[in-house]
């Protein structure tokens, strides 16, 4: 089954390149600043105005790899920011996961089944993960679906998501009040 | 097994922490093939050595620069070139200590500095033998010889201390300068 590519994959990527690009313009930039100091110290005033484009263009391409070097900062900051928040987000899910498991007192299997769900996953592929019978994993599937009482994949999916989501972020439990939505 | 650990889809218990970003990798990786290039393939009087040398000599330049303006791990606050706490380090590994270190170790760090000025005495004493004034001063060819040789031993230190350091502390070391990631055992202390 293809997937949709993940935010993270795609700025860590951007991150790869933005740091090779930075790497081959700095060492152009270096290369024009030592021709160019090449250039002063042999005496090339027969060309000035060539010297000075030079100078010029060394002098952007140096501004242009710093300008790039902070850029990279900042979105390799923005990357940590979001890997830190995804942190805490996947241990409140996990917590609200094993909850609702314990309370519909899934099986061993039932767990595993119920996360793969979760993940998108189909029967045929849980049957080929778990190297079950197909119809041994509609069972099981059932049984999640009715243990929780859900009627179907995307509603199973949403019971996680609206526990996280009724009380306030951050909130400890399901008991909360949901607050009321604007 | 609970949910969380299938979540992070991770060995059990382990946790992935970025610490070297990927231009700290390409710069790293880059550097190492440089020496590797004309300490065994190139022709030491050729231009092809010239040049890789300047490379190797730029690639350090850029490094420094962003051990100014880059991130946390990459900066010279995440590593000073401090000999006491290198001994002090020293002490705690001979005591048992595991502690694993998100930047360099303490030990890590002199070597890092020491790696770059060898480099960077390479570099300059290469240049100084393709000028005019220096052609063919004998101290100008044989310092450059003698800071080959320290690099090489360098080096050698320098990957016997990665070795050790991944043996005695559990995170592989060379998987995070590959991937950018230390896996930290869990229940480990980090600094």
């Amino acid at each position: 089954m293809k997937r949709p590519a993940r935010p993270a994959k795609a700025k860590e990527r951007r991150a790869t390149a933005l740091a090779g690009i930075i790497i081959l313009q700095a060492l152009c930039a270096i290369f024009f600043i030592g021709d160019v100091l090449t250039d002063m110290r042999e005496g090339a005033h027969l060309n000035d105005v060539l010297l000075a484009a030079e100078s010029v263009a060394a002098i952007a391409l140096m501004g242009g790899v710093i300008f790039l070097m902070i850029e990279l900062r900042r979105l390799l900051n923005r990357m940590s920011d979001m890997d830190a928040g995804l942190k805490v987000a996947q241990g409140q899910l996990a917590e609200v996961m094993d909850g609702l498991f314990d309370d519909w007192n899934l099986t061993a299997a039932e767990r595993d089944i119920a996360i793969m769900i979760c993940k998108g996953l189909d029967n045929d592929e849980i049957a080929r993960v778990r190297q079950t019978a197909a119809g041994t994993v509609r069972a099981q599937v059932t049984s999640v679906y009715a243990k929780s009482g859900a009627h179907g994949r995307s509603q199973f999916v949403s019971l996680f998501l609206d526990e996280l989501m009724s009380g306030d972020f951050g909130g400890t439990g399901p008991q909360d009040a949901p607050t009321q939505l604007p | 097994m609970s949910v969380g650990t299938q979540l992070e889809s991770g060995r059990e218990g382990a946790r992935d922490v970025a610490v070297w970003d990927p231009l700290v990798r390409l710069i790293h990786w880059s550097l190492a093939l440089m020496i590797l290039l004309n300490g065994a393939f190139t022709d030491d009087e050729g231009m092809v050595h010239q040049w890789v040398g300047y490379v190797a000599l730029g690639l350090v330049g850029i490094r420094v620069v962003w051990a100014v303006v880059g991130p946390r791990h990459a900066r010279f606050a995440a590593f000073p070139p401090n000999p006491m706490r290198a001994l002090r380090y020293l002490k705690a590994v001979r005591a048992g200590d595991r502690t694993v270190h998100l930047s360099h170790n303490p030990l890590g760090a002199l070597m890092v500095y020491n790696l770059w000025l060898t480099v960077i005495a390479m570099g300059v004493t290469g240049y100084m033998m393709t000028t005019l004034r220096f052609f063919g001063i004998d101290w100008v060819k044989e310092a450059h010889e003698l800071a080959f040789n320290w690099l090489m031993l360098s080096v050698a230190l320098h990957v016997a201390g990665v070795a050790f350091d991944t043996w005695r502390s559990g995170v592989n070391l060379v998987r995070a300068m590959l991937l950018g990631r230390k896996r930290i055992p869990k229940g480990t202390a980090v600094e």
